[in-house]
């Protein structure tokens, strides 16, 4: 911010910070969000960079090379930093094209039951009566509904796969976006700009769109962040039970599957992947609490 | 009251109905569940045969109706691969599922409350970030994960607990562990935020004025309140978890009705699953069935809603 | 009141804290170490849920070794003479090529304290050849015609063909039921408290989940099985290996099995335990549908079975997964059966042949298809990594023994990994045959192979026998019907105070064990 030379403070000085520049503010300054948001964009870095810096290929497998150790066991070299898996592949180069499994499936699972419970929510919120009735009859229906069984047994008879997986998911998860976002639509549909539309006519999709959404935008983005670890834990669970993405794939869930024989006498198999995905989803539950502790109240309007 | 009841009830009734029809169109999934149950070289007689006995060549409202009829009175059918009927499997393994899940309840709120309470009391202290971050460690670890790590460091590198079967109060503590641990962020945070409404409110700052005890105020007036929500919270994990426990059953070799049902999946044998998750989704309806009247007998507002 | 919170937070923190370790640490106490000595109780653990009881409903590798203990055959293949010795008979005539006749015991008494009479043996023989029983052990009795009682004490048994390996099945898979207690209770009754004569009985029975035998103190004391030493079995289903490992090496158990190299080699560093290979009859091998039950499926085409076959290094993987010893196999049998000839077509690892042949077939990019397998996926995934250097890439459907075996016999699969032990019979006829004689599990329905595998079948004549069964296994070869791949070495892990040996066939006789 500059000062004029005559020592008048400036007109930005008087009207204050933009709300841009309160948002940027409180976002930086919320240690929660700094850290979750700079843990994902190194993960996301790694997952865009990963046929730059992976250094082998993560589905070459070499049977004479099993199990080796990380570097900083005894018998661990700087050839596989951080060991081989049990047919040879190497470890880092796995890990490494494993965040982008991991974060595909977060994001298009969050994103198909975002699209689907948002859409549910708004139209509960905002039409109310018979339609609010319908949804949040849906909505029980699908939460008395055990999540993790229902998967197994859809995935056990149509087969695993990503592909899979993502659909089960997306198609499964919605039920947190359509509650808060019908409670969220809720509180904005009683309010002065939306009255003000419809009284000027606009049309109904209009109002959805343009004004409800935006405003409850906030909630949306923090339930997304939470499903979007949802989802990741659920996809590690069903390929930890055999029934989710399938080898050779790199998934983490995946590798700790794979490893899970080994977990007595060759530990890292299993706890590298686990504190990768200890640190991915660390980091989004991060990101999700700043998201909602940033757009609190004061932030409405 | 009565009314508010009387809306619930018809509520659940068609959620449950809804539900069994979901479960029972399970079956269907795989296509002919004629020629999946007839199995071994069946010709297209012995595959006719079967679709008499079990009933298949009805129509299909027929079929669920009459399943449905059955269920009612707790007659599922065989198992088709223990050939024992599906009611006396499943009996005999939901109390070591019903055990874990109450244990991992216990161990979440007597883990959570009190923490959420004193994260409370001093906002922002050491105690309230150790509390939160407790919290956001429960959420990111995955639980199968968690559970063999217990499993190593706890049976195998100091042999102090089992690591398998269900015989003693000793084979539960490791599982309840892994189980409830999962579940008390959620707590934690709902008995913190609730804590601090009503730690924040006019009424409590009018009962520290009039001079009553810190801890009067703490127990008999902050704590009652906040516990509201927790009580329709603990309803709606413990549904969560007979379904989350199929992990810990497996990794712990508990032979419980979670493990009956994965193990079911994977033999496709569908009487069993069908009965299991329409169990567990009867047992989730009542439970928050029971949980919204609580919550309305204890806060009369919600009755309005 | 900021006084008070400052005050007394502290303490607050560390009274919670301490209450909180106060209630962990009245979980530690020490479990005693091998209990299972010092009570003689040997705690044994395996993987599988055991459906049933009755051995004639049931087709697993824990139904063999139940059979064993529970029930006895009228008669017994001594190991070490490899001659058969009369066991619930007294002594056996072999009458003509079809009739077998035996003079049955006296005073062998079932678990129940009734007599074992010669009607308990002919009424087993007539159950078993009686259709539609809804039976799953159909082969070892499937040769038999009927029975008839001859005497008060003597039996005849007639087959309808010549029947080469008659007294081997005799002597290994048809246990004697009671008749009487069969006929009242049925096969539901005998699966959860079942009756027989051997040297241990089941006292207490939770399906699935676990077994309590007990010593038969009134086994018959001529029987050459030996008279059990240990007192009690406890037998627990314990589904994850690494569980059963840690509860051995913490004492809570004192035998398992089918324990993987790598844990194997590791177990061996462990103070209380001791690690002991054998050989078993079992191999790994793929299957195709070559006779396109499942539908129009690549595997019809002949160059696309040698392609697999060229794709797979399965000397590396015996080598470097599998270990302890075992070897490739070329043909579809174990090497040391009777009849199992390695002389045959040999495919070796040569991805690059594999994808010409690919490309011949018509797919040159490769294609996708399901496998399906039941176990050892840890073989499993290094051979879908060759597959998909080559240009196949994998569906994998990993599910239970009994399900995967019914969708291949449904025709359900165009592509599978299986193993198979021969019921640890050492005669070709009791693999090769059951996957190419044209039975259910026949997915190449070769005319050809069906019929030399029946004239091996159908005399006495080692030499002919022994014809007929190479060329068959040459056949099958030569179209790649299957890729053959490896032996299955196993391991047992036990206390070092158990005293047991292992046998090649992969059945563990818990009655010739003792305590150090």
């Amino acid at each position: 911010m500059s000062v004029v030379s005559n020592g008048l403070p400036t007109a930005q000085e008087i009207v204050g910070p933009t709300p841009g520049q309160r948002l940027r503010r409180r976002l930086f300054g919320h240690r929660g969000i700094v850290v979750g948001g700079s843990i994902l964009g190194v993960i996301i870095l790694m997952a865009l960079l990963a046929p730059l810096i992976a250094p082998y290929d993560p589905y070459d497998q070499i049977l004479t090379a099993r199990i080796k150790p990380p570097v900083w066991y005894p018998h661990g070299t700087w050839e596989h930093i951080l060991g081989t898996d049990q047919v040879g592949r190497d470890y880092l180069s796995r890990l490494i094209y494993g965040s982008q499994i991991s974060l595909l499936i977060g994001f298009f699972a969050a994103a198909l039951s975002g699209l689907i419970g948002t859409a549910m929510g708004i139209a509960a919120g905002y039409f109310g009566g018979r339609v609010d009735l319908v949804v949040t009859f849906l909505i029980t229906c699908r939460l008395s509904l055990p999540v993790i069984l229902v998967s197994l047994a859809v995935v056990a008879v149509i087969g695993g796969s990503l592909e899979v997986v993502i659909l089960v998911l997306g198609l499964l998860l919605w039920d947190r976006y359509a509650v808060v976002m019908r409670a969220a639509t809720l509180q904005v549909r009683s309010l002065d700009f939306v009255a003000a539309a419809q009284t000027v006519g606009c049309s109904t999709w209009h109002i959805l769109v343009s004004e409800i959404l935006p405003n409850v935008m906030n909630q949306l983005i923090v339930v997304a962040t939470l499903e979007f670890a949802h989802a990741v834990l659920l996809e590690a669970a069903l390929s930890f039970l055999g029934l989710g993405v399938q080898p050779p794939l790199p998934s983490w869930g995946l590798m700790i599957a794979e490893g899970r024989n080994y977990i007595l006498f060759d530990p890292w198999l299993i706890a590298i992947p686990g504190v990768a995905l200890f640190t991915l989803l660390l980091a989004v539950n991060l990101l999700g609490d700043g998201a909602r502790d940033v757009t609190a109240p004061e932030n409405r309007g | 009251m009565l009314v508010y009841t009387a809306k619930r009830i018809v509520l659940a009734i068609l959620v449950a109905l809804t539900i069994s029809m979901l479960v029972f169109s399970l079956l269907y999934l795989s296509g002919d569940p004629a020629t999946a149950l007839a199995g071994e070289s069946a010709t297209s007689a012995d595959i006719e045969k079967i679709r008499h006995a079990y009933g298949f060549d009805r129509p299909v409202w027929v079929q669920y109706l009459s399943w449905l009829a059955n269920a009612a009175q707790g007659e599922f059918g065989n198992s088709l691969y223990f050939r024992l009927p599906v009611w006396d499997l499943i009996l005999e393994r939901l109390p070591t599922t019903m055990t874990l899940g109450v244990s991992a309840m216990s161990f979440a709120i007597v883990l959570a409350i009190p923490l959420g309470v004193l994260a409370a009391m001093f906002p922002n202290s050491l105690i309230d970030r150790a509390a939160l971050f407790m919290a956001v460690v429960g959420q990111a670890m995955p639980s199968f994960w968690f559970a063999l790590m217990l499993i190593v460091l706890f049976a195998f590198t100091w042999p102090v607990l089992p690591a398998s079967g269900s015989d003693t109060w000793r084979h539960f503590v490791l599982p309840t562990i892994v189980l409830g641990y999962y579940a008390t962020p959620a707590f934690m945070r709902l008995t913190r935020t609730g804590m601090l409404d009503v730690l924040s409110s006019d009424y409590i700052r009018t009962a520290r004025a009039k001079g009553l005890r810190p801890w009067t105020v703490l127990f008999k007036h902050a704590l009652r309140n906040a516990i509201i929500p927790v009580v329709s919270l603990a309803a709606v994990q413990f549904g969560f978890m007979l379904g989350g426990s199929v992990i810990i059953e497996t990794v712990f070799a508990l032979h419980g009705a979670g493990f009956l049902a994965w193990e079911s999946i994977s033999r496709s044998d569908f009487p069993t699953v069908q009965a299991i998750l329409l169990l567990f989704s009867l047992l989730y309806i009542v439970l928050t069935f029971v949980a919204d009247l609580l919550n309305a007998w204890l806060d009369p507002r919600i009755r309005v809603g | 009141m900021d006084s008070i919170r400052n005050r007394r937070g502290g303490w607050m923190g560390l009274a919670l804290l301490a209450a909180v370790s106060a209630a962990s640490a009245t979980t530690l106490a020490a479990t005693s170490a091998f209990a299972g000595k010092a009570d003689d109780t040997l705690n044994i653990a395996w993987e599988r849920e055991q459906p049933t009881l009755d051995y004639y409903f049931q087709n697993s590798r824990e139904g063999i070794i139940i059979n064993r203990h529970i029930w006895d055959c009228l008669l017994w293949l001594d190991p070490k003479s490899g001659e058969f010795k009369g066991l619930l008979a007294k002594s056996y005539k072999i009458v003509d090529d079809k009739t077998f006749e035996f003079e049955i015991r006296e005073g062998v008494k079932f678990h129940d304290g009734s007599t074992l009479t010669a009607d308990d043996v002919v009424g087993t023989i007539e159950f078993l050849t009686k259709p539609d029983t809804g039976k799953t052990q159909n082969q070892p009795a499937a040769w038999i015609d009927h029975a008839e009682k001859t005497g008060p004490n003597t039996v005849r048994i007639f087959a309808k063909e010549t029947t080469p390996l008659a007294l081997l099945y005799l002597s290994a898979d048809i246990p004697i039921y009671p008749m009487a207690y069969y006929d009242k209770v049925g096969p539901e009754g005998m699966g959860v408290k079942p009756i027989g004569t051997g040297p241990y009985k089941v006292t207490s029975v939770e399906p699935g989940k676990r077994i309590v035998f007990e010593k038969n103190a009134d086994y018959f004391k001529d029987s050459p099985k030996g008279q059990p030493k240990i007192g009690k079995i406890v037998q627990r289903t314990i589904p994850d290996v690494n569980t059963q490992i840690v509860e051995l090496a913490s004492g809570n158990l004192d035998w398992i099995f089918k324990v993987p190299a790598d844990q194997a080699e590791k177990l061996e560093t462990l103070p209380n335990l001791v690690v002991k290979p054998a050989s078993t009859m079992r191999i790994g091998y793929l299957t195709f549908d070559a006779a396109g039950r499942s539908g129009e499926n690549p595997f019809q085409k002949l160059e696309v079975r040698q392609a697999v076959a060229h794709a797979i290094d399965r000397q590396a993987i015996a080598d470097n997964i599998v270990r302890g010893g075992s070897i490739v196999v070329n043909s579809a049998c174990y090497p040391e059966q009777f009849g199992c000839t390695q002389d045959v077509t040999k495919y070796d690892y040569d991805p690059k042949k594999a994808k010409e042949l690919l490309a011949k077939a018509g797919y040159p990019d490769g294609f996708k298809t399901d496998i399906y397998a039941y176990r050892n996926r840890e073989y499993l995934e290094p051979m879908i990594g060759y597959l998909s250097a080559i240009g196949i890439r994998t569906d994998l459907h990993f599910g239970k023994y009994a399900a995967t075996r019914d969708a291949i016999r449904s025709s359900k699969v165009p592509f599978a990994f299986m193993t198979w032990g021969s019921g640890s019979v050492p005669d070709v006829d009791a693999i090769t045959t059951v996957f190419f004689g044209g039975g259910p599990d026949d997915t190449s329905q070769d005319a050809d192979v069906q019929k030399w595998l029946a004239e091996g079948a159908s005399t006495m004549n080692e030499a002919t026998r022994k014809a007929a069964y190479a060329k068959a296994l040459g056949k099958i070869a030569d179209m790649a019907y299957w890729v053959p791949l490896f032996t299955y070495p196993t391991n047992y892990a036990m206390s070092k105070s158990l005293n047991w040996t292992p046998t090649a066939d992969e059945i563990p006789r818990f009655f010739t064990a003792s305590w150090q």
